[in-house]
């Protein structure tokens, strides 16, 4: 268990109180004597030896470059300050993200200054050359008779084509790839009911209705952003868009996925096949299909009606319709290939022949390597950005396996898990540091170029594996080389290369021609010798549900703190592991929050902390992937932002559940012990439980009463006149529309936010004592079966609570409506926090977490780092308020809507959130605030919030 | 209050304000590049322009060099004269263009010097931003009080106990804070005006500026589109020293000169220059916002361009900047674009 932090003020030996005042007088006293001599430190300009042609000091630079945060590659903008990237934005030009970026993505920046990076080549204990390394490595490779490669999906054609030369030189290499999110049953069933191995890509846009079966399109499930972008395309409400979809989904945790759909039941994994055949079953009824059908495996988990409902509405949207599911399993990937072609749906809202390649997971392939490896018929391993004694299901295998490899070489960031059980340590290079191109779906490229030369002694695997193949060419022309002859002649325009070259590398990403596969045609045959791979659990076993979370994902960037503090959107729960029982469940074992459970099979267990999730399906426990990383760095670990903190080992946090995904059931046993949960909000319900009454911070109808009344759901609410007269603004007057309806709670809004105004991360230690610093935060709210989300942030009060109660004048109003916080007037009352109806003021408690000082190249040099003591909040990004209005003087134009965009508008991949003037009667949030949704959240206090909620409208049929 | 003189001797009689702005528009977009009268630099010099091409021919041409230069035939004439390096865009509307061609004419008829159309004279050393008078003193009523109070800090001391004295006593030190003005000071806590440190390379302003007439956004180029001024890169003074380097190359450089040469020879690190104007970290001054209002550089930094060595000439504490933010249209200077700047704290703490 963890010491409790001691109290920095009463610690030991240290000052009373009463020196601590005597010293303060006579510090005072000296400051007046001394105080015309003080001066600030003496710094230094180093100025440039040759500027760089396209760089002003001083003026960000934005370049257009590929997400390497997932192999889905999304497309980013990357803002570059004196030559440092510091901030990644989505790219609008990117055909696929279209100008979104998950949270993970948007962290990867941060992971470009970890100082747990490698900084040069190791050849096992000692640091050596690269020259050393690549004479040594060629060397021995040249000696191995068989080598393996195994890297995770490979999305970049220039890398495949550097692989394929290093098979050239060395015919003895085979690639093999693995995911450890894997979609290998998908592309199997295709294997058998199409004869085609393929992913599908999906086009959720074209669906009316999206039936889902536990995959978490919109968390984590191939490639979320492009998945929001299409799904939110049809719950926007617009009146020319027509009616919204219609998203149904039947999972055993509750997923990011399924807070959003319009129908949700709690669903055993055990009984996922049977539920599909069911619902299979009932389609084909409708449409009439002929042929064979899959056997019935035990009943389905969901009502029937609900399932006859269900097939109805697929049914009638045929074509536009689509069924997907997150199972590891192939039999029942197939019911799913078997469900849409009942419904008619490939080719139009799946498409198998421009596949996606955001997934090329073959496990099979993995657990060959695997056995060959234990056999000794391996003599070289190579390990390309993947780690596989991590983060495998078969990892323990992998790492007994790995000692009969007589050359075994990591192409790491970091020493790894993997890594650290390799011969050779080859630094692998951030995407910021590196030349490469990807091609996610076919036709749609995308280029990475580098924003800054490698921090550390490291380079590119696309670099690395030229020139072990014995390439001299640099990694920036293998790229230009390979996409003048691969790439340039599927354009689409009649320019030149040269054209063709430079506008690819402004915009980002091109559309070229791809050529189609042959759509295999669906075999029934298999259909009737189906069954289920998993089985439900003995009496008192639960079955196991192991997830990627929001925040971490597969846990490649476990050691990113603005991921591990980003908090979980359904439990708030950050830093650390924990597992999830139903309500029920809970009841029945006794279970608190925070309780440690010790889950178990025969040889192998785990012990977690118990978090008590609403919605999860009974009899099932769920817990995370990416956590119990041993060799990522102090972050992973749960070490303590705050340096003047004992530290703490908070190891019951960090279970590593790869070793368990094969794992079906375990037994619970409750111990003892308590590892209280770093949550940020405590209150799940808009009903007050002191008074039973129920506060509509988030106010929602039905579609159908919203075509009846456009403002039902949205009474008017009279308002408390204020005491202080009303401010007037003559000039601008800034606010925000927030859409209920499209933010989906993802949080890629609290890590952009992060990234822009340097909010500091504090720590599992801190997030217990809710001293979170988020600027903005996602509120969830649960109201019998339906969950809603709803981003806070400083609402700008016109008569705003704050500003009066403020003893220094550090919390004034501004001519434009912003309510100002003067960092160098603040004295740290927190009279403003205990005043503000949203508690959306943050108090900094300590200096935090600036000691890392690589880590420090990431901060924005526009916003002020704000110290101790000083109280600070959303600020509307009043830099780039700012920075468009000089932009618009020096052009010498009027400010007009849309030239300010805040961090966290910008980056929401659904466009929930829209920020302008409100004096403005045409700008978009004007006109969004004068809709018949719009309502201020605790309007009736009559403090004037600027912005401006929407109703949430839900689709509900049933 | 009037804290910097502009004078405009030669042009003050006729129509002041409207030639004193397109003169400091000529050194903000023009001076760079042209001289009036001292010979070419990188573009053509301006003595006499206006009366050697067409209005209309020049109007055109300033307001949108880039789409000029691609299709009038003189004007690539003149593009190739001058080694082809464009001129870049002026974002100046048509009257500010016209404004400029009156002063050029004027300052070639008049052998106006393009160097100096404003000469600032600096500010004298610290004090000159002050609280606001008391309306009558405190002094005599606050030293009266402060011995009734001594007074019975004593009596105190000698009858009730230590402890009541003591807080007493507190009570007196911080009324003499008061009555003998201490608060007054707090402005000048790191106040560097006047701070004048030596540089590695003992780089002279009075040389560059001053008497060879270098423009300041020549160097300092990053301050019309930035947030900061910058130092230029080394690049940027081998720009010349190259040149003339070629020229004599016969004679052994200056012990100073020779620093710089060896930097760029040697191409591994930069020159440290000490950091002269420096802002707290919660303060976020533009340069660029100031610059594009024709603020001319004298006014906040002084007379540069006669200094030696560089040397804070004003106080730069936020009563400073206020002053100017709160000046209204008539009492600014007549030269900048628009008076009264933003008084809202977030136009500068964020």
């Amino acid at each position: 268990m963890h010491e409790p932090p001691q109290d920095p003020f009463n610690a030991g030996d240290s000052l009373t109180r009463r020196d601590f005042l005597k010293l303060l007088s006579t510090s005072f006293a000296a400051l007046s004597l001394v105080g015309c001599k003080l001066r600030p430190p003496k710094e230094k300009i180093i100025p440039f030896l040759q500027q760089p042609e396209e760089s002003v000091p001083g003026l960000a630079s934005w370049y257009a470059s590929t997400c390497s945060g997932c192999p889905a590659a999304c497309g980013v903008l990357a803002k570059s300050r004196d030559g440092r990237p510091i901030k990644l934005e989505g790219n609008p030009d990117h055909p696929l993200s279209r100008g979104g970026l998950c949270a993970r993505g948007q962290a990867t920046v941060l992971d470009l200054y970890d100082s747990q990076r490698l900084r040069t080549p190791w050849q096992g204990a000692s640091p050596i050359s690269w020259a050393q390394a690549d004479a040594a490595i060629i060397a021995k490779l040249k000696k191995s008779d068989a080598i393996r490669i195994v890297s995770r999906t490979v999305s970049s054609p220039s890398l495949l084509a550097a692989l394929e030369k290093f098979k050239q030189r060395f015919p003895a290499a085979r690639h093999i790839v693995y995911e450890p999110l894997s979609s290998s049953a998908i592309v199997e069933a295709h294997h058998r009911t199409h004869g085609q191995a393929v992913l599908p890509h999906y086009h959720f846009d074209r669906a009316r209705v999206i039936v889902s079966f536990d995959a978490d399109f919109l968390g984590t499930w191939i490639s979320p952003v492009e998945f929001i972008k299409d799904w939110s395309a049809n719950r926007r409400l617009d009146k020319e868009r027509g009616l919204m979809s219609w998203h149904a989904q039947f999972e055993p945790r509750l997923s990011l996925t399924g807070t959003n759909a319009d129908l949700r039941r709690p669903l055993k994994p055990s009984q996922e096949f049977a539920t599909l055949a069911a619902l299979g079953r009932m389609v084909a009824r409708r449409v009439g299909w002929q042929g064979p059908l899959p056997p019935e495996e035990g009943a389905p988990g969901v009502a029937e009606s609900l399932l006859e409902h269900t097939a109805g509405m697929l049914t009638d949207a045929k074509r536009r319709s689509l069924v997907v599911s997150g199972s590891q399993d192939p039999d029942a990937q197939m019911l799913v290939n078997w469900i849409n072609v009942l419904l008619d749906n490939y080719g139009s809202t799946l498409d198998i022949e421009r596949p996606s390649r955001q997934n090329r997971s073959d496990d099979a392939a993995m657990d060959q390597l695997i056995e060959e490896m234990k056999r000794g018929q391996v003599s070289a391993l190579l390990c390309l950005d993947a780690n596989p004694a991590y983060d495998h299901p078969r990892a323990a295998d992998f790492v007994r396996a790995m000692g009969r490899v007589q050359l075994s070489i990591a192409l790491a960031d970091r020493k790894d898990e993997t890594a650290a059980l390799c011969g050779f340590l080859c630094p692998l290079s951030h995407s910021l540091e590196s030349w490469g191109d990807a091609e996610p779906v076919p036709g749609v490229l995308s280029l990475q170029q580098p924003l800054l030369s490698p921090i550390f002694e490291s380079r590119s695997a696309l670099e690395t594996l030229l020139r072990w193949s014995g390439q001299s060419v640099s990694a920036y022309d293998f790229v230009k080389e390979h996409w003048r002859q691969n790439v340039f002649s599927r354009r689409k325009g009649k320019q030149g290369f040269t054209s063709f070259w430079d506008e690819a590398l402004r915009r980002g990403a091109v559309t070229v021609a791809a050529a189609a596969l042959p759509a295999g045609r669906f075999v029934p045959d298999a259909l009737s010798r189906l069954k289920p791979a998993r089985r439900p659990a003995k009496s008192g076993d639960f079955e196991l549900v192991p997830y990627a979370s929001t925040a971490l994902g597969d846990g490649r960037q476990a050691n990113n703190p603005w991921l591990q503090e980003l908090p979980d959107p359904m439990s708030r729960v950050s830093w650390g592991n924990y597992a999830s029982f139903s309500p029920g469940d809970a009841q029945r074992l006794g279970l608190e929050e925070g309780r440690v459970v010790r889950l178990s099979v025969p040889g192998r267990q785990a012990e977690l902390p118990v978090h008590i999730q609403t919605g999860q399906a009974e009899g099932v426990v769920a817990a995370a992937l990416g956590y119990g990383r041993k060799n990522a760095g102090p972050i992973a670990a749960n070490h303590p932002m705050v340096k003047m903190l004992p530290l703490e080992r908070d190891l019951l946090g960090g279970a590593d559940l790869y070793a368990w995904l094969k794992t079906q059931t375990v037994s619970v046993t409750v111990t003892p012990g308590r590892s209280p949960l770093a949550k940020v909000q405590i209150y799940d319900s808009l009903t007050d439980p002191l008074m039973g009454q129920k506060r509509p911070f988030v106010r929602e109808t039905t579609l159908q009463e919203y075509v009846q009344d456009p403002r039902s759901g949205n009474p008017e609410v009279p308002e408390e006149k204020g005491l202080w007269p009303r401010h007037e603004y003559k000039g601008h007057k800034w606010g925000m529309a927030v859409d209920l309806n499209s933010c989906m709670g993802c949080g890629a809004c609290v890590v952009g936010c992060q990234a822009e105004n340097n909010v500091p991360v504090v720590g599992k230690a801190e997030v217990r004592k809710s001293r979170d610093m988020a600027w903005i935060r996602i509120d969830r709210y649960y109201e019998d079966d339906r969950t809603s989300f709803q981003p806070i942030l400083c609402q700008h009060c016109d008569n705003a609570p704050c500003e009066t109660v403020c003893p220094v004048l550090a919390s004034v109003h501004s001519t434009e409506g912003l309510s100002m916080q003067v960092y160098n007037r603040c004295v740290g009352t927190r009279y403003c926090s205990n005043n503000c109806p949203y508690k959306v003021r943050r108090f900094n408690w300590f200096d935090y977490a600036h000691q890392d000082l690589v880590q420090n190249m990431a901060l924005n040099p526009d916003v002020t780092v704000r110290s101790r003591g000083v109280m600070e909040k959303c600020s509307f990004c009043v830099q780039r308020i700012y920075s468009a209005k000089f932009q618009a003087k020096q052009e010498g134009r009027q400010l007009k809507d849309g030239d300010v965009i805040p961090a966290c508008a910008q980056s929401c991949p659904a466009d929930a959130l829209v920020f302008g003037d409100l004096n403005d009667p045409n700008s978009r949030v004007s006109r969004l605030a004068r809709d018949s949704r719009s309502y201020r959240v605790l309007a009736e206090l009559g403090v004037g919030p600027s912005i401006f909620y929407r109703t949430k409208v839900r689709n509900r049929r049933v | 209050m009037v804290f910097l003189r502009l004078t405009t001797p030669a042009l003050a009689a006729k129509a002041p304000s409207q030639i004193q702005k397109s003169a400091a528009l000529f050194i903000m977009k023009c001076a760079k590049c042209h001289t009036i009268g001292a010979g070419d630099r990188v573009g053509p010099d301006l003595r006499g322009a206006a009366d050697r091409h067409e209005r209309e021919w020049l109007v055109k041409f300033i307001m949108s060099p880039g789409v000029f230069l691609a299709s009038d035939p003189a004007a690539q004439k003149l593009l190739e004269k001058y080694n082809g390096v464009r001129m870049e865009e002026t974002h100046l509307a048509r009257a500010d263009v016209e404004g400029i061609l009156e002063y050029l004419k004027a300052a070639s008829a008049g052998g106006l010097s393009s160097q100096a159309p404003l000469a600032v004279e600096e500010e004298p050393m610290r004090l000159k931003v002050r609280m606001p008078e008391e309306g009558f003193s405190v002094f005599w009523p606050g030293l009266a009080f402060l011995f009734l109070l001594l007074a019975a800090a004593a009596a105190l001391w000698q009858f009730r106990g230590h402890r009541p004295a003591i807080a007493l006593l507190f009570v007196c030190a911080a009324l003499a804070y008061w009555t003998f003005g201490g608060r007054r000071y707090y402005h000048l806590l790191g106040n560097q005006q006047g701070y004048e440190p030596v540089q590695p390379i003992a780089f002279s302003h009075a040389r560059h500026a001053g008497s060879l007439g270098i423009a300041c956004l020549y160097c300092h180029y990053a301050a019309e589109r930035s947030d900061v001024a910058a130092v230029p890169a080394v690049n940027v003074c081998m720009n010349c020293h190259g040149a003339v380097r070629k020229a004599f190359s016969a004679k052994t450089p200056s012990p100073e000169i020779a620093k710089l040469l060896a930097v760029w020879e040697k191409h591994e690190a930069s020159i440290p220059w000490v950091r002269v104007h420096q802002l707290p970290d919660y303060v976020h001054f533009t340069h660029r916002i100031h610059v594009n209002n024709n603020i001319q550089c004298q006014e906040c930094h002084g007379p540069v361009e006669t200094m030696e060595r560089v040397r804070q000439a004003s106080a730069l504490s936020m009563g400073w900047c206020i002053a100017c933010h709160r000046l209204k249209t008539g009492d600014a200077p007549s030269h900048w674009k628009r008076a009264s700047g933003p008084l809202d704290c977030a136009a500068c703490h964020w």
